[in-house]
């Protein structure tokens, strides 16, 4: 049977208000179904392993607390990178199991992130006629730049704020799309 | 210096115990996932007793983390670059290690993005540091900085996860874009490399 969709939004949501005091992985389902008012085994119901909540957790904080603003442009891009790097920095323990989620071995949809998409989108505006090849190294250089992942990298490896983290971010974007030839890009 | 080991990851010595303890658990992540294996299981693998897996590692956490420290300086070791401009022949390498052991892969990516309860996230930071400073000393402070970290990112196994996940590519592809970026990252630096390396130019 399938549970109402408001039991496994609850459960997202309740651990999204434990997880500002402790851990993820301190966040035993004993403690989430106490905090929902739920059975453990509802919640095992709903997210059967500690990755399938993980995976959903993200999601979650994604759509709520760091919707990517929308873009175009390769300026437009950066900017709405920026924006989420500083919006990591003012909940960094959320940035992290955003991070998280995207390295454990998928267990719910394979779909890629909708970032991907519109950096893929962007890329067959600005440089129509780059060749297939190009266009996946430098689709995947971007997405893997912008990532959740980058941030955490650079704040735990490198104990660099937001700010930094966007001069790294463009410097980083700034050599990878140097590397195509100039006739590459759409002339406005 | 010049110690034969990984160039990045400094492994705390082990035990013939734990060794034994660590390369069972990997050998069950790669049949199981991380999330189904026991305790019990693991100690009937290692052939010691539970309690033996216990003293060592007394949270499932402190066993992921020293697992996922064992892969990354055995399975995924690498040798050491001699040259900043080797990295990218090491990252191309490293993305053909990690797609050979994908269920691995993921869980040394996983425990690198837990922030401070979790692995060094850069572990060959300081190798690249060395290597740079040696090859390109003129680099201001922020330059330095963003090549580094641009370096660091791509040459993780993280690299692999995203660009198999959102990509959909294969273990070919990943390695080729993975080396393309790292490229990228050392054309910036090219021409400002000092003159005691003046064959670099242009490579």
């Amino acid at each position: 049977m399938e549970e109402p969709v408001d039991t496994a939004t609850a459960i997202l949501a309740s651990a999204a208000v434990l997880l500002r005091e402790r851990t993820f992985d301190d966040i035993s389902y004993r403690a989430l179904a106490d905090e929902v008012g739920i059975s453990e085994r509802t919640i095992y119901r709903q997210y059967p392993t500690r990755a399938h909540l993980l995976a959903a957790l993200s999601n979650w904080i994604e759509q709520a607390c760091f919707p990517l603003p929308s873009f175009v442009t390769v300026s437009d891009f950066c900017a709405a990178v920026h924006e989420r790097f500083r919006a990591f920095d003012t909940l960094p323990a959320y940035a992290y199991v955003g991070a998280r989620a995207s390295a454990i071995s998928p267990t719910l949809d394979t779909e890629p992130a909708y970032i991907t998409r519109a950096i893929e989108a962007m890329l067959e505006v600005a440089a129509p006629t780059l060749n297939r090849r190009d266009r996946l190294r430098v689709a995947a250089s971007l997405r893997y730049f912008s990532s959740a992942m980058f941030w955490a990298r650079l704040r735990t490896g490198f104990d660099l704020d937001a700010g930094e983290i966007c001069d790294a971010f463009d410097h980083a974007v700034g050599t990878v799309l140097a590397r195509l030839p100039e006739a590459t890009w759409a002339q406005p | 210096m010049g110690a034969a080991v990984t160039g990045s990851t400094a492994v705390p010595a082990l035990s013939g115990t734990q060794g034994a303890i660590l390369a069972a658990y990997a050998e069950l992540i790669e049949e199981l996932g991380s999330d189904d294996v026991s305790y019990r299981v693991i100690a009937r693998r290692a052939g010691i007793a539970e309690r033996t897996v216990f003293r060592n590692y007394p949270t499932r956490v402190d066993l992921l983390l020293a697992t996922a420290a064992w892969i990354e300086a055995t399975l995924f070791a690498r040798e050491e670059s001699h040259s900043i401009f080797d990295v990218p022949l090491a990252i191309r390498e490293a993305m053909q290690r990690y797609d050979a052991r994908p269920e691995l892969a993921h869980v040394v990516a996983e425990t690198a993005m837990r922030g401070v309860s979790g692995a060094a996230p850069s572990p060959g930071r300081a190798q690249l540091e060395r290597l740079l400073d040696a090859e390109v000393p003129s680099l201001d402070p922020a330059q330095r900085r963003s090549v580094i970290a641009a370096l660091s990112h791509l040459d993780s196994v993280g690299t692999w996860v995203t660009f198999r996940r959102e990509f959909g590519m294969d273990g070919r592809d990943i390695a080729d874009a993975a080396a393309w970026a790292a490229e990228a990252v050392l054309d910036t630096i090219r021409d400002r490399v000092t003159p005691a390396y003046p064959w670099r130019r242009g490579r």
